[in-house]
């Protein structure tokens, strides 16, 4: 098939027709609906190109594909779809899942045996259960350009074990979203010099972050009489609320100093999720709901995304989409917003001392938080063509093209994407933005004190009692302590029922990630 | 008509439904009874024999038992509300009134949306920041009022969009029940001179009974699968404040994968569903029909 | 005096239409926003408050970053016809046999067998998900119309059973057994002179089962991959990270469409059972 030259433009056919040390082609996605105003990128020759996957012939078969709901990776995963479907002649079938679903979908065909999609998209910290499922990279795509680019961060989420079983193919992590304009206002910064007797500054820990979204909760900042808030977190319940509470506890739970585990002690397999570090980190989540927006105690993602990136707050803490929609061309708060590493704590628990280190520099542990990866299924009949998808779907010029188009919720995870210029020239970024969107996000690469998720089988089971407990804690049913007590009590349970050796091997996994250094 | 010929009819009515429900529902029945003896999880799917220790943790499940009385009780109280609504709004469109078609078709709508999708769009109307209803309310100067994030409103929440669902499923049942009366009772009630009051109590009511005891019925098992609303809504919060059985079920069954244990907590829950159903049946033919034997 | 209760009967009317209709009202403006339209807080009128867009709308119909729902639609047309259609025949039928005769099977009556009928609904559908998953495997009927048809009619039979023995007992026997004493078997008289004076309730056991079946989403979920996608499965679609409130509310109003016409359609049949049953 070769229908490249209706899909990108005449360019390639010169290419083809001209020598094989050819033009590259500029790839746009102009066809396939309203992409015009993303411009194009340059198609990057090697194994996943344009140029390779056109010459590829898969008619008369069909890949079957399951993806988050659109737009978040369900609408690139359909682009992509169509264009791979035109360039090798294949049928591709896409199902968009929104996430809540997502993983029983997925689970069911596995658990009875029926191959019921050849390609995944899904939240990476679901590798422990899934692993067995899932059929290892081929060492051919292990060479491609793009591969060789992922940030080791992002080859390690899709690591278990010593074999790549994740096509990596977006990067994610929690840091602090803050309103630039408000740091930067004069008269702001010399009222909360008079009220607080100290400049204005990014917040180092989470007690400065929690002072500062209190002060500027419920306030006129700018006089225009619009009331805004401090803090939008996400905080419903089975809505991915533990993941912000895993990034509110690194802090004081993940002490660099300690090795063999965080969420468990790795030799006696104790859940560490009652010790003073967690309590702390729970009671800071605890205090901080007063400086939320209205009904911001029942935010999920979508929320928290709606409030910090339609301006309603000061601060808000998770994946990158609050910051990518407050950047969009015609949001309100567009380049009056910044971003930080997570804050961190200058006293840490040190499970081993029992006892609080005491830090000068905050300590900030950067969480590695779970995001959207890929895999292939070890049952698919389809691998050679499902890995072809993949690597197609994440070659250099489709990334840079998704990169651009926020709602795509593909986010920087190659060296390459790691370049303020980029932001600046596609996006229109201002420099400042751009700087502060980058550095944070290469910073937490160079860590080499990282909190990953907890990827063990049966993750969700430990996930949704954590977050039961927190919710209970967080609704004033219980205290911090009590809630996680009885949160370490079920956990146990669950280390129990699911098998305290298979647990540890899988947790070995995520401590070998935490603790080896760089 | 003789014997046989009379067993042929009877058996011919009912049996084709009775076999073709029974051939779809048994498999799925017993395996489920199966599986809520086994280990059945995310990690070793099958069907381990485990015994009846999942029964046993059941048992000991503060959680569950909390979340069947909340349940029990918000089913039990939308269900009584949406009854005499949907009554009231029967009889308000039942004879004379302008745009009576209207209403009435007005009146079914929210029984019509899908609640997957409607359930998204209260979530919208009461978002504390973002939604109408308190910005709405706000201006005859009521409220705010914490929908979502206080445990007394959230539940007030959840069981108003179940309201509005489904009092249209009452209100066609009457509705229906009314229009099929038959017009003498109550020609012999005007001539006996009775008001309108009497004549709904000594004439209207009685007739609906066995209407009325059906809808309630069928109404209370549906209510009592509460998820997708408390779902989106809530999922289950502010704390446990809205967790219902349905609803705890789903997180344990597809949420955490834990097959065994959702199992044995449905046949559990079954039961004890059947045996209430039971009893509120009876109790509700009691009252409504008098002790006659229906 | 009656001008009162008239104005009172008038009233409730109103204030019950208006909580009726707000949602709609709401999804109605909703459809028409942007982003930037929810963001900044509740507005409602467009143009003066926020600029109209038709991108929610076009979502749906194979815009950009949205899906097909045609396919979709017509699917659960099918689909949901099917097995309204098979569950009304064999409720009725069940529901008629439960009305008429007396089926006694040691302590098993009548009354055990009809709410063996509806226990069939209480087991709450997430536990039976993985055994009709398994069923259907077995029968190749995984990711098929047919196969969640055949789902839907254990769903929708117990309802239409339920529904349909109220409504036959409300018909009086009189009126068959004069028939078959005018020389018709038990099936003419079923067809030729009970189903008439019931039509009020298979039309609303029917509408029920429209209803239900329209609107099941766990089901057709579960039991389908990429091939089958009916309209409540193809509009989650949306419901990504962010939730599209615009999409969203236009397809919860584009859903309720066929519905709302066989609303009409049986409310002008309701009112004609009136007329119907006038021969008793």
């Amino acid at each position: 098939m070769t229908n490249l030259k209706k899909l990108a433009t005449s360019v390639c056919a010169f290419a083809m027709t001209l020598s094989s040390a050819a033009i590259a082609a500029e790839i746009d996605y102009a066809k396939y609906g309203d992409y015009a105003k993303y411009g194009s990128a340059t198609d990057v020759a090697g194994a996943c190109s344009y140029e390779s996957i056109d010459k590829k012939d898969y008619s008369g078969r069909t890949l079957k594909i399951i993806t988050h709901a659109v737009p978040v990776m369900g609408e690139p995963t359909v682009l992509h779809a169509k264009q791979f479907e035109d360039l090798t002649g294949a049928k591709v079938d896409v199902v968009n899942i929104p996430f809540g679903d997502l993983y029983q979908r997925i689970m069911i065909p596995f658990q009875t045996g029926q191959a019921a999609y050849d390609v995944l998209f899904y939240g990476s910290l679901w590798i422990g259960d899934l692993h067995d499922h899932l059929a290892p990279v081929p060492a051919a795509y292990m060479d491609v350009s793009g591969m060789k680019d992922v940030t080791v961060n992002y080859k390690d989420v899709a690591t278990w074990g010593s074999q790549m079983v994740q096509y990596p193919i977006d990067g994610d992590r929690h840091y602090v979203k803050y309103r630039a304009d408000v740091f930067d206002n004069a008269d702001l910064k010399a009222k909360f010099k008079a009220d607080k007797g100290r400049d204005l500054t990014l917040p180092a820990t989470w007690e400065e972050y929690n002072e500062l979204a209190e002060y500027f909760n419920n306030k006129d900042w700018f006089g225009d009489g619009v009331v805004h808030f401090g803090s939008a977190e996400v905080s419903k319940r089975d809505d991915l609320m533990f993941s912000a509470f895993i990034s509110r506890v690194a802090a004081y739970a993940k002490n660099p100093n300690v090795k063999g585990g965080f969420f468990f002690d790795l030799e006696t397999m104790e859940p560490q999720i009652n010790n003073p570090g967690f309590v702390k980190g729970l009671e800071m989540f605890m205090a901080a709901q007063k400086s939320f927006p209205p009904g911001g105690a029942n935010f999920g993602l979508g929320d928290e995304i709606f409030s910090f990136g339609g301006g309603q707050t000061l601060f808000s803490y998770s994946w990158d989409d609050a910051f990518i929609q407050a950047q969009e061309k015609d949001s309100p708060i567009r380049n009056k917003v910044g971003a930080a590493p997570l804050p961190g704590a200058k006293e840490v628990w040190n499970r081993m001392t029992k006892a609080w280190d005491k830090f000068d520099t905050p300590n900030a542990p950067p969480y590695i938080t779970w995001g959207w990866t890929s895999a292939v299924a070890k049952a698919s009949q389809n691998q050679d063509m499902a890995f072809d998808y993949l690597c197609f779907f994440s070659n250099e010029a489709n990334t840079a093209l998704d990169l651009q188009i926020g709602r795509f919720g593909v986010n920087p995870y190659r060296t390459a994407h790691f370049d303020p210029k980029f932001w600046q020239d596609k996006l229109g970024w201002d420099a400042k933005v751009a700087e502060t969107y980058v550095n944070t996000l290469s910073g937490m690469d160079k860590s080499n004190n990282r909190v990953f998720d907890l990827r063990v089988p049966g993750v969700n089971q430990f996930m949704s009692t954590m977050a039961n407990g927190v919710a209970e804690a967080m609704a004033g049913q219980k205290t911090a302590q009590q809630a996680l007590d009885d949160v370490a009590k079920q956990w146990a349970e669950i280390v129990e029922k699911i098998g305290k050796d298979k647990v540890r091997a899988a947790y070995a996994n995520v401590v070998a990630l935490e603790d080896q250094g760089r | 008509m003789d014997q046989i010929g009379t067993r042929f009819y009877k058996l011919s009515f009912l049996l084709p439904g009775f076999l073709v429900l029974l051939a779809i529902i048994l498999f799925p029945l017993l395996f489920t009874i199966r599986v809520s003896l086994s280990g059945w999880d995310a990690i070793t799917p099958g069907l381990g024999w485990v015994g009846i220790k999942n029964y046993l943790n059941v048992f000991g499940d503060t959680r569950f038992w909390q979340s069947m009385l909340r349940l029990s009780g918000m089913a039990v109280g939308s269900v009584l509300i949406q009854y005499v609504l949907g009554f009231a709004l029967a009889l308000l469109v039942w004879r004379d009134i302008k745009y009576k078609r209207f209403f009435r078709v007005l009146f079914l709508i929210p029984m019509m949306t899908t609640p997957v999708i409607m359930t998204v769009i209260w979530r919208t109307i009461l978002h504390e920041s973002l939604g109408p209803a308190n910005d709405l309310l706000g201006v005859v100067g009521l409220g705010p009022y914490q929908w979502l994030t206080s445990p007394a409103w959230s539940i007030a929440a959840i069981m108003m969009v179940e309201v509005w669902q489904w009092t249209p499923f009452m209100f066609l049942l009457l509705l229906a029940g009314l229009i099929s009366l038959p017009r003498e009772p109550f020609l012999a009630a005007a001539i006996d001179g009775a008001g309108p009051i009497r004549t709904f109590f000594n004439v209207t009511f009685p007739l609906l009974a066995p209407v009325s005891i059906g809808a309630i019925i069928i109404r209370l098992i549906e209510a009592s699968k509460l998820i997708e609303t408390v779902y989106v809504l809530t999922s289950g919060g502010p704390g446990t404040a809205t967790e219902t059985a349905g609803y705890y079920v789903y997180i344990k069954g597809l949420r955490d994968f834990d097959i065994g244990y959702a199992a044995a907590l449905s046949i559990t829950y079954l039961v004890i569903m059947m045996i209430l159903l039971t009893l509120i049946a009876k109790l509700l033919v009691k009252f409504m029909l008098g002790d006659k034997p229906q | 005096m009656n001008g009162l209760v008239s104005f009172l009967k008038y009233a409730a009317i109103a204030v019950w239409s208006l909580f009726v209709a707000a949602p709609l009202l709401w999804a109605v403006t909703t459809s028409f926003k942007t982003a930037n339209g929810v963001t900044g807080g509740p507005t409602y009128i467009p143009w003066l408050q926020y600029e109209p867009s038709l991108q929610g709308w076009r979502t749906l119909f194979g815009g950009a970053g949205g899906i097909d729902i045609v396919g979709p639609y017509i699917d659960s047309i099918i689909v949901t016809l099917s097995a309204t259609a098979i569950s009304i025949v064999l409720g009725t039928l069940a529901a008629y046999g439960l009305s008429r005769y007396d089926y006694r099977m040691g302590f098993v009556k009548n009354s055990d067998i009809v709410f063996f009928f509806i226990s069939q609904r209480i087991m709450p559908p997430i536990v039976l998900s993985i055994p009709f998953f398994l069923m259907l495997q077995f029968l190749g009927l995984l990711d098929s119309k047919l196969g969640l048809i055949l789902v839907y009619v254990a769903l929708l039979l117990p309802i239409a059973v339920w529904i349909m023995v109220d409504f036959f007992d409300g018909v009086p026997r009189q009126i068959d057994e004069m028939a078959m004493l005018d020389g018709l078997k038990p099936f003419e008289a079923f067809w030729k002179v009970v189903l008439p004076n019931s039509l009020p309730g298979i039309l609303v056991a029917a509408m029920f089962c429209l209803i239900f079946g329209w609107n099941d989403f766990f089901f057709a979920f579960t039991l389908t991959f990429t091939d089958t996608q009916l309209l409540p499965v193809a509009v989650v679609a949306l419901n990504s990270s962010v939730t599209p409130w615009w999409s969203l509310s236009a397809s919860a109003l584009v859903s309720v469409l066929p519905l709302i016409v066989i609303a009409f359609f049986v409310e002008k049949l309701l009112s004609r059972g009136t007329l119907a049953g006038a021969i008793r």
